[in-house]
């Protein structure tokens, strides 16, 4: 039985910390859905709020979008050799994982060897490769499954239908990839910022800028079957533009993106269950969270303008 | 089914003529996009036409359920002001919020099409038959196109080709300087406006067809494949069209005959989006690896054969100065693979300079010629650099080395007249004269 059954969106939290506290105390009680969305939400926020400053500082955030495209192919491309190598039998999910690595790799390859070697704008090059690659994946899950929703759901993810096993997943990565973060913190900031002063101190731009790619790709790959891609570039922005508007220490913004994010997704679950206890409608749990962190650029932006305003008012 | 019957069918030719104008307009729009370097803008508004296609299929499935074939008129509608509120929302970050465009970009296209997911799960289980309608615009269904389609995409592109054609000695100006266009009079803002309005109904047009999740392929691509054969903006406009038009009449074709071929249990129809995208980036690659002059396979070629073309003349002076050598002498002063120099040396025979006896290579009667003239010109050079430009010691030789392979008869005649025909280079070494052996 959920224990969030018919609550409003302040019943939620009241429930919601009453658990956290009990759990505190000692009293275990199995994670309800709910409890799973905000977990694997958060632990997603987490990865994406340590990675997206330096994507979003790198000038990646579009190739980002490309990767959380791309993969699809991968995902597709695994499936569809896992089923004529071993007829569908060996088939898991690491197979998968595999195919969208290898699919994330070769994106940039591609974007990268287009840049350099073909000599085509970057923008048009991360446009090509992956609008291409996607109609690719989109082609061969339509001849094999017969259904094209496959590839919608493979966007947007299913937030609706999680567990535990996706909130062991999600939370392995946020501690890989903030631990990575917070171990080559120094070499990070150095290169995103400052490439020549970088390659004075003997850091290597292009393995940093490898191991950033990649990072992106885990992350892509570890929300993609969670809650999809969509939500993975709104996490990886969405926070980080937020936070920018109130400091510009990077070390205070990889704090507060992931708390930002954090936030959002409970507030989010707090919303999408709060609609389906009083409204009986149910809605994509995902979509929510993108649009909460969406509001909260918004109405971070309007309150900065706003006090911006009142203290020139206030100095004048 | 013959290739005729797509444009005149009446069940054919809607899809057809509707994809080949949409294609159109949206590969013109693509070329002004290209050139401003902010081709993935149309990627962004593309996707933010989502809430505005679900809000508008559901206004009408409210109001007038009676009318679907009419439906498109409202998403139309619905997808021109969201993706209208969404380029607004990006100019509005990157100038309120001093945000990156790629930042702000990606951030837009997240949260539009994120609103869009929410309404369109409201939609699932409330209009079910509705939401089907919804999700085949996400990767485009041309099939059911109709004539009353084909009106008003003919209008609209239209509308894009008149613009561009009308304004095109603005339009090049502002593509190229902004600055200049404003000190000239252009109305460069009024243009800019333009340009946006009309980038929007390209793209709100090609969501029928192509789809609001790969719609930016179709600004992308043509554009790309075009820029390959031609630096005249008149010509990159009117090739990017005609690889539109082509691509979107061949992907619908395939999507078409694709979906019969592959219906042989259950129906199948293979979404018209993804074939006209893999269609038009395949023109892009092609054009990119192949097209003459910028293609990568012509500049890898020309890069080989000057290449082989140094190392030729450089064993032609090595073999002038020495006399004869055999195979290993010359390969010692080369740092190059024994392919390549067996290769150069097969050419020098061919054509008659070097000859081979006893295992010594040496140089013919036109070898020596040819050889003398490298020497003169690389002598030539320095003595150039030496005297009109006042280079001096190692640095000159070494410029020299690379300039003899690079000068051209008619320098070689204007260098002879500007130093008054010497006969002797910085270093006293005798000058070949060009008549010698005549």
């Amino acid at each position: 039985m959920n224990p969030y059954w018919g609550a409003g969106f302040f019943e939620f939290f009241a429930i919601f910390f009453s658990r956290i506290g009990q759990f505190m105390l000692g009293q275990f009680s199995a994670l309800s859905a709910d409890e799973v969305q905000v977990g694997v939400l958060s632990c997603v926020a987490i990865s994406c709020g340590v990675v997206g400053p330096f994507l979003v500082l790198k000038k990646m955030a579009m190739f980002a979008n490309s990767l959380s495209h791309t993969i699809l192919l991968g995902i597709v491309s695994s499936y569809l050799l896992a089923s004529f190598l071993w007829g569908g039998g060996m088939f898991d999910l690491s197979t998968l994982l595999m195919g969208a690595a290898v699919a994330a790799f070769l994106t940039a390859i591609f974007t990268e060897g287009f840049v350099r070697f073909l000599r085509l704008q970057e923008e048009a090059s991360v446009g090509l490769v992956f609008t291409s690659l996607f109609a690719l994946g989109i082609v061969l899950v339509t001849l094999y499954t017969r259904n094209v929703h496959l590839g919608v759901e493979a966007v947007m993810g299913n937030v609706d239908a999680l567990c535990f096993s996706d909130f062991r997943v999600a939370a392995w990565l946020a501690a890989f990839n903030a631990l990575l973060i917070a171990l080559f913190y120094r070499p990070f900031q150095i290169v995103s910022f400052d490439s020549n002063f970088a390659k004075t101190l003997g850091i290597s731009c292009g393995f940093f800028h490898s191991l950033l790619l990649f990072l992106a790709a885990t992350v892509c790959i570890g929300a993609f079957r969670s809650v999809g891609v969509l939500l993975v570039l709104a996490f990886l922005v969405g926070p980080y533009l937020t936070a920018r508007l109130f400091s510009s220490r990077l070390s205070r913004l990889l704090l507060l993106s992931p708390l930002l994010g954090i936030l959002a997704s409970l507030i989010g679950v707090a919303l999408s269950r709060h609609l389906l206890s009083v409204y009986d409608l149910p809605l994509s749990t995902g979509g929510i969270v993108v649009m909460v962190i969406g509001l909260f650029y918004v109405m971070a932006l309007f309150g900065k303008l706003c006090m911006c305003h009142r203290w020139e008012k206030f100095h004048a | 089914m013959s290739f005729l019957d797509f444009f005149t069918d009446p069940v054919l030719r809607g899809p057809t003529w509707g994809t080949l104008l949409m294609c159109i307009s949206s590969s013109l729009m693509g070329v002004v996009l290209f050139f401003k370097k902010r081709i993935l803008l149309g990627e962004s508004l593309s996707h933010a036409t989502y809430p505005g296609v679900v809000a508008g299929v559901s206004f009408f499935a409210f109001f007038f359920p009676a009318h679907e074939e009419w439906t498109f008129v409202a998403v139309l509608g619905g997808a021109f002001i969201s993706s209208l509120l969404g380029l607004k929302a990006i100019e509005w970050m990157e100038q309120k919020g001093k945000v990156r465009s790629d930042a702000a970009l990606c951030f837009v296209l997240a949260v539009f099409f994120g609103i869009g997911t929410v309404g369109a799960s409201a939609m699932q289980l409330a209009i079910p038959v509705w939401y089907q309608q919804v999700q085949i615009l996400l990767f485009g269904q041309a099939a059911t196109m109709s004539d009353s389609h084909i009106i008003l995409y003919a209008v609209l592109s239209s509308a894009v080709v008149l613009f561009i054609t009308c304004s095109f000695r603005p339009l090049q100006a502002l593509l190229f300087d902004r600055d200049f266009a404003k000190s000239a009079g252009i109305p460069v803002l009024f243009l800019e406006k333009m340009v946006f309005w009309l980038l929007l109904f390209s793209i709100v047009l090609g969501i029928r067809s192509v789809g609001v999740v790969l719609m930016s392929g179709m600004v992308i691509a043509p554009v790309i494949a075009a820029r390959q054969f031609t630096h005249q903006l008149r010509m990159v406009f009117f090739l990017s069209a005609c690889f539109g038009a082509l691509s979107g009449l061949l992907g619908n074709i395939l999507s078409v005959i694709g979906s019969s071929y592959f219906s042989f249990q259950e129906t199948l129809t293979l979404p018209t989006g993804p074939m006209i995208i893999l269609v038009s980036a395949s023109f892009a690659l092609f054009s990119l690896l192949f097209a003459p002059h910028r293609g990568w396979i012509f500049r890898l070629s020309r890069m080989v054969f000057f290449r082989l073309r140094c190392l030729q003349e450089n064993i032609l002076k090595a073999l002038w100065r020495n006399g004869s050598l055999s195979f290993l002498d010359l390969r010692k002063a080369h740092a190059i693979s024994s392919f390549s120099f067996r290769l150069a040396l097969f050419g020098l025979s061919q054509e008659g300079w070097i000859e081979k006896k006893g295992g010594l290579f040496s140089l013919t009667k036109d070898g020596i010629q040819k050889a003398e003239s490298v020497v003169r010109l690389h002598r030539l050079w320095e003595l150039y650099l030496a005297r009109a430009l006042g280079f001096e010691g190692d640095r000159i030789h070494r410029n020299a080395e690379e300039m003899e392979h690079i000068l051209t008869p008619e320098l070689e005649r204007q260098l002879t007249v500007l130093l008054a025909n010497p006969t002797a280079d910085p270093h006293n070494q005798p000058i070949p004269q060009k008549e010698r052996g005549l």
